[in-house]
């Protein structure tokens, strides 16, 4: 018993590690000063502890509006894949009907689709509907992708909450949406909050469409993989950590949820 | 003078697909009236609680709750309150929420919810757990908040879904009689639903036995329980079982009536000659001593149950149950007599399994 807790220790260590010691070194060499990334060997400890990176990163034309630029697309997608994909989930999980299951695997088969081969034909009708080049249109990308995960884990969410509260509900006097606002949307919250961050992370890492929707409107990611290439190292580094960052900022804001949404009570 | 039935139900059908839940079911409880819907399960009772409640809509028929026709009215508009078999408490509120949460929904005003939250709350002794939420409280505290919750609103009738059924054994025996006490003072109009025949009997007014989607007998529990329409009445009430025995009737009549061949059992008047289900209950078997008119019975299983003795029978091939007292001297192999008491005799149709008059 008390081994296999040693084993299991040692095992959660080293995963951790795998994944924490490259964006630990990003960071680091993103708070370091710009020569400090050609040193070898590499000190584990950014010294001195310096903006200087951040400071050339952010001085560089262009990156502040991809940043934004990222932003707004990123918040569009989860705006539209919250707005289209909660009703959806909520039907898949409340209603039988017919061709429910052939829905579901359609739902799935959108993401079997390479995005490769839908690009450059999605390019063409955003230019001819004049909508090249605007985030709008990569959010609208974005929102397709994002949209799957968003039905299926709201789905499961709502398959997680009881029907009999909701007829609970209607005897005691509510109407289906009074019902729906009242008991379900505060149970559903957190695992709502977590379907919101997979379409935000989904967005914010996405580079693909995101490069060949845009010329001028670039999101953050198009632009790295843009200039990446002749781009200083620092540069780089600083480019690599905005890019991580959010995703975990926002992974670990919803800890909480996404815990209790696996069975782990945190409560 | 008609009086207001709490509940009317007409010719209702309901079907899911090909099955037939409710197939013409007909029932009318009178204002405060305790009914309870005895059957096995996917016997269609829920279903007709549900159709009541609004919860399902009826294919056919007519629903008529306080003399109002609400056989197409959302629940929130019939007057109802139920309480669910899994208590169907709202977790992110706290009891006091959840009990208020229809008044709420009334808009009542503040004053009036936190007055008839206590109040009610105080009747089914959660009035210490008000600040609680749901997931603080044992089953049994649950309970009591979903039956506080739908008392709260003041319902015109009262639904109840197998509610006790996911509780232990002594705390489902507790809360039973409890119950019983809260809604014979409260005199609300309820309708229950359950399996368990002993709750049945010991809850309602009147029980109403259903079995494949219809009702096969309403009566009160003592009637339903002597005096069994049909063999599955007789068979699905009482524990052990009504003993059904297969016998033949003489031909020639003593004071008018036929006897059980081979023995002094009066038989229905007018049914010489035929074969019938003699239909007895195992405490309606009187041990007797050897006698020329008795059932002879070969003792298969004596078991010891405390304030009586079950004993396992054989009758001519066929098997039958008698409860006798604890020191009546009986092992297996024994020869035994037993009388059964005429008056508690149920005469069946041994092909359709109906009572015969």
């Amino acid at each position: 018993m008390r081994r296999q807790r040693v084993w299991a220790l040692v095992a959660a260590l080293a995963v951790s590690l795998w994944v924490l010691l490259p964006i630990y070194l990003i960071a680091a060499s993103a708070f370091s000063e710009q020569q400090a990334v050609y040193d070898w060997p590499k000190s584990l400890w950014p010294s001195p502890l310096s903006v200087d990176t951040l400071r050339f990163f952010f001085s560089v034309e262009g990156v502040w509006k991809a940043t934004r630029n990222s932003l707004v697309v990123a918040g569009l997608t989860v705006l539209l894949s919250a707005l289209l994909g909660t009703p959806a989930g909520y039907a898949l999980a409340r209603y039988a009907f017919r061709g429910q299951a052939a829905y579901r695997m359609l739902i799935l088969m959108t993401r079997a689709f390479p995005l490769v081969i839908l690009s450059i034909p999605l390019a063409q009708q955003f230019i001819r509907f004049g909508m090249y080049d605007t985030t709008l249109a990569v959010a609208l990308v974005h929102t397709a992708l994002a949209l799957p995960f968003s039905v299926l884990i709201s789905a499961s969410v709502f398959l997680g909450i009881p029907k009999e509260l909701e007829e609970a509900a209607w005897t005691l006097g509510c109407s289906p949406l009074q019902a729906f606002r009242r008991i379900v949307v505060p149970l559903a919250l957190p695992g709502l909050a977590a379907a919101a961050v997979f379409s935000f992370v989904t967005s914010w890492n996405e580079v693909f469409a995101a490069s060949i929707l845009t010329l001028r409107e670039r999101t953050l990611t198009a632009y790295l993989l843009s200039v990446l290439g002749e781009a200083p190292l620092p540069f780089r580094f600083a480019g690599g950590f905005f890019l991580v960052v959010p995703a975990l900022i926002f992974l670990f804001l919803i800890r909480r949820y996404l815990f209790s949404m696996w069975g782990i009570a945190s409560r | 003078m008609r009086t207001i039935a709490a509940i009317r139900v007409e010719n209702v059908v309901k079907t899911f697909g090909r099955v037939r839940a409710l197939d013409g079911v007909s029932l009318e409880v009178k204002e405060g009236e305790f009914v309870v819907l005895l059957g096995p399960s996917g016997c269609g009772k829920t279903t007709l609680l549900r159709v009541i409640a609004g919860l399902e809509t009826a294919d056919e028929g007519r629903v008529e709750i306080g003399g109002r026709d609400v056989t197409s009215l959302p629940p929130r508009r019939r007057g109802i309150a139920m309480v669910f078999q899994n208590y169907a408490v709202f977790p992110h509120l706290t009891v006091f929420e959840n009990v208020a949460f229809g008044l709420r929904m009334r808009k009542a005003p503040a004053a009036e919810v936190t007055e008839r939250v206590r109040r009610v709350a105080a009747l089914v002794q959660i009035g210490d757990l008000l600040e609680r939420y749901p997931a603080q409280l044992s089953g049994g505290q649950r309970q009591r908040v979903a039956t506080a919750r739908a008392l709260a609103v003041d319902p015109v009738v009262l639904l109840m879904d197998e509610p006790l059924s996911n509780l232990d054994a002594l705390l489902r025996l507790e809360m039973r009689a409890e119950l019983k006490k809260l809604l014979t003072d409260l005199q609300t109009t309820t309708l229950y639903v359950t399996h368990d025949q002993v709750e049945a009997m010991s809850l309602a007014d009147r029980i109403a036995v259903m079995k494949d989607g219809r009702i096969v007998q309403v009566d009160t529990p003592l009637k339903v329980y002597q005096e069994p329409v049909n063999t599955f009445v007789g068979r699905f009430i009482g524990s052990p079982p009504m003993n059904f025995l297969q016998v033949k009737l003489s031909n020639d009549l003593a004071d008018g009536a036929p006897t059980v061949e081979g023995t002094a059992v009066a038989g229905p008047k007018n049914h010489q000659g035929r074969e019938l289900l003699l239909g007895v209950r195992p405490e309606d078997l009187e041990l007797t001593d050897a006698r020329p008119g008795a059932l002879e019975c070969r003792v298969v299983v004596v078991e010891p149950l405390g304030s009586h003795l079950l004993a396992t029978l054989e009758w001519r091939g066929q098997p039958l149950k008698a409860t006798v007292p604890v020191d009546a001297p009986m092992k297996p192999g024994d020869t035994v007599y037993f009388e059964p008491k005429q008056e508690r005799i149920r005469w069946m149709d041994p092909v359709t399994g109906t009572v015969v008059q």
